[in-house]
């Protein structure tokens, strides 16, 4: 079973993979990082990339139908039932590109209560997006269900 | 004339604004506990008791935190069901010097290692940031104590320095006033505030004018961190407010407030009179007056410009 080192080395045998972190969006911490980093500050890096990830998680235009009842019922104001609050980000990835790199951001489902994605750094030439897409949803399953 | 004047003795003094410890803050700058880092030094084993919380280091790295402030890893593996509270309590009776339990929940295959993992991670920083918060008492290591959870992923303590001090620049940035991280909390009317977030509408659902942060954190089985980042977003969108003044310790009378010739029964609103304890007998205004509220906000957003 692999822990959060393991899934990040993983997700470094990607085609021009630079550096991987786990990151909390809700903080801002980088719960583990190997790799290089834009700026040589991979704190610095979760810190933005959080913003933006966390950005993401609560726009409701980009939730898909139906995610604002999760677990049903009860809205605001409701008893708050406990499914209210597992982590079920309402996007899957996210992808910026720029001149010669790719960020692939990956909310990471939880069973309990949480805000992580996976952040993995591609360098342009060799990246490929389709298969760090397919391989990172992958490890975000393996990583939190075993 | 605005000039501001104590109140004459017998009226009510107005509420004492609530004053932020920016100047102290700075001061502290980095060095969050220097026992803390001198016991890294040494790479030191056992738990630096602190006021809020405590740390337990192994070989001067930090393999577990706990804070009264902070649902621990129980709350937060079990309030959904990730693990079944038999299974949590199976591993605890079981756990002993060499099998913490984190080993026999991992080696029972009772949870994923990454989701352990993780969620560890995440709850050592979360009461780290609490057992750090600037005490009033000295803190104390006690050498040689570990913990019944065992090892699992140590952090350097510099790690989990860096992160308190960037937590609390984040809450301040978010919203500067501290109060509603520790008192009871309850929702206010506001006008044209932006629509909270799923995560912020939970947290508003459990605010109910008796329970603070800490307390929906537990409820909601959430790291209390994170509710402190809601609660502050919420209060700066105005969608809740700290009660204020939060229920006081019964204090002697203070001395009686120096006589001020020209004072009228006009209300003073301004630096008030040195620590103006209620007088026995006299109940504080009710300070979750909307325009109070406002004003503080105004305040508030004008001093972090």
């Amino acid at each position: 079973m692999p822990g959060i080192d393991e899934c990040l080395l993983e997700a470094m045998r990607l085609p021009g993979a630079r550096g991987a972190a786990l990151v909390d969006w809700t903080s801002g911490l980088a719960l583990g990082a190997v790799g290089e980093f834009p700026g040589g500050d991979h704190e610095a890096a979760a810190a933005e990339a959080a913003e933006v990830a966390r950005l993401t998680a609560e726009q409701r235009a980009f939730a898909p139908d139906g995610y604002d009842r999760p677990g049903g019922h009860d809205g605001p104001g409701g008893a708050g039932g406990p499914e209210g609050g597992v982590a079920d980000p309402p996007v899957e990835d996210l992808i910026i590109s720029n001149r010669d790199s790719y960020h692939v951001l990956r909310f990471v489902p939880t069973s309990f209560d949480s805000s992580v994605f996976l952040h993995v750094w591609l360098a342009r030439p060799d990246g490929n997006l389709a298969l760090a897409r397919i391989r990172l949803g992958e490890m975000a399953g393996r990583l939190v269900l075993g | 004339m605005t000039a501001v004047r104590t109140p004459p003795q017998g009226t009510t003094p107005p509420p004492r604004l609530p004053v932020r410890e920016k100047s102290a803050a700075r001061e502290r700058g980095s060095g969050l506990s220097p026992m803390l880092t001198r016991l890294a030094a040494e790479r030191a084993t056992g738990v630096l008791e602190r006021e809020r919380g405590s740390l337990y280091l192994a070989e001067g790295r930090v393999v577990h935190a706990e804070s009264p402030l902070a649902p621990g890893l129980d709350v937060l593996l079990l309030a959904h069901g990730t693990l079944t509270p038999a299974g949590w309590q199976d591993a605890r009776e079981r756990a002993d010097e060499e099998y913490g339990v984190a080993r026999l929940l991992l080696d029972a295959g009772r949870v994923p290692r990454g989701a352990l993992e993780l969620c560890h991670l995440e709850a050592v920083y979360d009461a780290a940031y609490f057992a750090l918060t600037p005490s009033s008492t000295p803190g104390r290591f006690r050498y040689g104590a570990g913990h019944w959870l065992g090892p699992l992923r140590p952090v350097p303590v510099e790690a989990v320095e860096r992160e308190t001090l960037r937590r609390r620049e984040l809450l301040h940035r978010l919203w500067p006033d501290p109060l509603t991280d520790g008192a009871p909390l309850r929702r206010s009317e506001t006008v044209a505030a932006p629509a909270p977030t799923a995560r912020q509408s939970a947290v508003l659902a459990a605010v109910d004018g008796v329970r603070t942060a800490p307390d929906i954190a537990r409820e909601l089985g959430r790291q209390a961190f994170h509710t402190l980042v809601d609660v502050r977003r919420l209060a700066a969108a105005g969608l809740l407010t700290a009660l204020f003044p939060p229920p006081r310790p019964h204090r002697p009378p203070p001395p009686a407030l120096p006589f001020r010739a020209g004072a009228t029964a006009e209300r003073a609103v301004g630096p008030a009179a040195p620590d103006p304890a209620p007088p026995p007998g006299i109940t504080l205004p009710r300070v979750n007056d909307p325009d109070i509220t406002l004003l503080k906000r105004l305040r508030d957003a004008l001093e972090a410009l």
